[in-house]
């Protein structure tokens, strides 16, 4: 109350919540009206909705590409972050601790492809697949996106194993575990939410991924933001609304799982 | 033992001790070795199909329209046609002028999430990172819906009788910066929280103490102590700003031509794979100038935390 007061003696405080406030509602309005025009009954996009309906949403299993292209991508982004992550973990754990000269150097390099443009990598990766006979293929796709996964996956799985000291390994090496029952037992739980914070990166990232996968599309390898852009270049109806809504609430549902199984929140945090 | 005694952080610690149990350098169960599967795709897969995007753009017998007269035909044309120039200088002030918004909307956004969050800090923090977990299709279909004739914000106006015709908002390059904003900005607050975190608050208090104004702190104080947040956000989206493709794809009717849409469009209407090859190169270019600078300031940061 004594706040609120004090808040009225000086107008020029309102300020600055007022502007945090406005800041999130243009951070916010464009998500909120696809979940709510998502519901609608309407066949064109149009203010007021006059009914609400979930036929939009019966519109994803009805109309084949939206449903295969999401199967695609739910694939790719599961076979990209598995692949990412067999080569990024030992990677990150080898770099994270080395004193060698070039390892940071070496961290900078698998940390780059996130700074290039992905429209560049995606024009010069199908060049150079095709000529290595890979052409427009589900392994192109999967080479592409695992590409940009990397980064996700050594970025986190560097920042958690630095943050824990060595302690942990030489106490276990000095009550005998050997090299492999370390490895096993005390550095992979260790680092055990790093990679599943970075894995969660790589497979959002890759489910979100255009730039690379429409240089390799197909109807056999088109992924759902291929088929989305391609739709919502001809048509603007709210079926784009809802499979938007239904992809979010998968990104959702992997964050929640991964927060609850493994803890997000407390990655780098010395347990 | 004596290692145990000695703070974790002496990089000498217990050196001989890891070498009797195997351990390789600073306790890394891992060998240095185990780099070599990620090195090794990457120089595949990421370095070699770049390398090789550059000796196409170079190459005479790619070209499709006309005998390409030398080696660095295609260049030629994109830096001697005006109408490629013209690209060029459009994607470059574009992305600053996303950028400089970010900047000037991320800032207050910053301070509050850093100083006046209080127990709203998680919320706010949450907000910034939630969009991330939806495509970038779906946010700039919701600008669609907003904006378009028949959209909320027309809808509104004219409900209140602003306005009786809809505005035409969709055309024009504002709604794409405003998408590009949307999309790039928390980057940028996050950048600038981070570094408004590690400012001794003593300084500021001291400057107030000695007669400084609000104001007069904030732009001699706490302003020159984030240059390196706001140099690393800065970077940071303006990078991104300058590869994005999907929301100008989509937002913007066609109001601005920039080089990743100039790129898909080679690709896929004209098909000059030599002139598109060299434009990507030129986008690669300023990507690693970025790359580079944004290192320097990291490497800056990390000297001055010791």
């Amino acid at each position: 109350m004594t706040r609120l007061l004090d808040l009225l003696r000086n107008p020029a405080d309102l300020l600055l919540p007022a502007f945090v406030f406005l800041f999130f509602v243009f951070i916010i309005a464009p998500i909120a009206i696809v979940v709510w025009m998502a519901f609608s009954a309407q066949a064109y996009i149009g203010f007021p909705i006059p009914a609400y309906s979930l036929k939009w949403f019966y519109r994803i299993v009805e109309y084949e590409p939206f449903l295969n292209s999401l199967i695609v991508s739910i694939e790719l982004a599961i076979a990209s972050t598995i692949v990412a992550a067999t080569i990024g973990v030992p990677a990150a754990l080898a770099l994270a601790r080395s004193r060698a000269g070039f390892a940071d150097g070496l961290a900078t390099f698998l940390l780059s492809p996130i700074s290039m443009p992905q429209i560049v990598l995606g024009f010069a990766l199908l060049f150079y697949l095709s000529a290595l006979g890979f052409g427009v293929s589900f392994t192109a796709l999967l080479l592409g996106h695992t590409l940009c996964g990397i980064p996700y996956i050594v970025r986190t799985v560097l920042g958690v194993y630095r943050s824990q000291p060595a302690d942990f390994e030489e106490a276990a090496a000095i009550l005998g575990a050997n090299r492999w029952q370390v490895f096993r037992y005390v550095t992979l739980p260790l680092v055990r939410p790093g990679i599943f914070a970075g894995g969660l990166f790589a497979l959002l990232i890759s489910m979100d991924n255009l730039p690379i996968s429409f240089f390799f599309g197909s109807p056999d390898t088109n992924t759902l933001p291929v088929v989305l852009l391609s739709y919502t270049e001809n048509q603007f109806d709210p079926s784009i609304a809802a499979v938007s809504t239904v992809q979010m609430l998968l990104a959702l549902l992997a964050l929640v799982v991964v927060d609850r199984v493994y803890g997000v929140k407390h990655m780098g945090a010395p347990s | 033992m004596k290692a145990d005694v000695e703070p974790p952080a002496c990089p000498k610690r217990g050196a001989r001790l890891r070498r009797v149990l195997g351990l390789g350098p600073a306790g890394a169960a891992v060998p240095l070795i185990w780099v070599l599967p990620a090195v090794a795709f990457m120089a595949i897969f990421f370095v070699a199909p770049l390398v090789d995007n550059v000796a196409r753009s170079l190459s005479l017998a790619g070209g499709f329209s006309g005998a390409p007269t030398s080696a660095l035909a295609a260049y030629a044309k994109l830096l001697g046609d005006p109408y490629y120039l013209e690209v060029l200088v459009t994607t470059l002030v574009f992305s600053l002028v996303v950028t400089a918004i970010s900047l000037v909307a991320g800032y207050p956004v910053a301070y509050f999430l850093v100083r006046k969050s209080g127990r709203y800090y998680s919320l706010i923090v949450f907000l910034l990172v939630a969009p991330l977990l939806t495509s970038i299709i779906m946010r700039t279909f919701g600008w669609r819906v907003l904006l378009a004739r028949r959209g909320f914000v027309n809808s509104i106006l004219m409900d209140l009788g602003i306005i009786d015709v809809p505005i035409n908002f969709l055309s024009g390059p504002g709604v794409a910066v405003a998408g590009l904003v949307h999309v790039l900005v928390p980057f940028m607050v996050l950048a600038i929280a981070s570094s408004l975190q590690g400012i001794d608050r003593q300084l500021e208090e001291s400057a107030q103490i000695l007669g400084a104004s609000r104001m007069r702190t904030f732009f001699h104080i706490t302003l020159p102590l984030t240059l390196d947040g706001i140099g690393t956000g800065f970077i940071l989206v303006f990078m991104l700003a300058n590869g994005s493709f999907v929301t100008l794809l989509l937002l913007g009717g066609g109001s601005i031509q920039t080089l990743p849409l100039l790129i898909y469009q080679q690709f896929t209407i004209t098909r000059d794979f030599n002139l598109a090859g060299a434009m990507s190169n030129v986008l690669l270019i300023s990507a690693l100038i970025c790359l580079v600078l944004q290192l320097r300031i990291l490497k800056r940061r990390g000297v001055k935390g010791k």
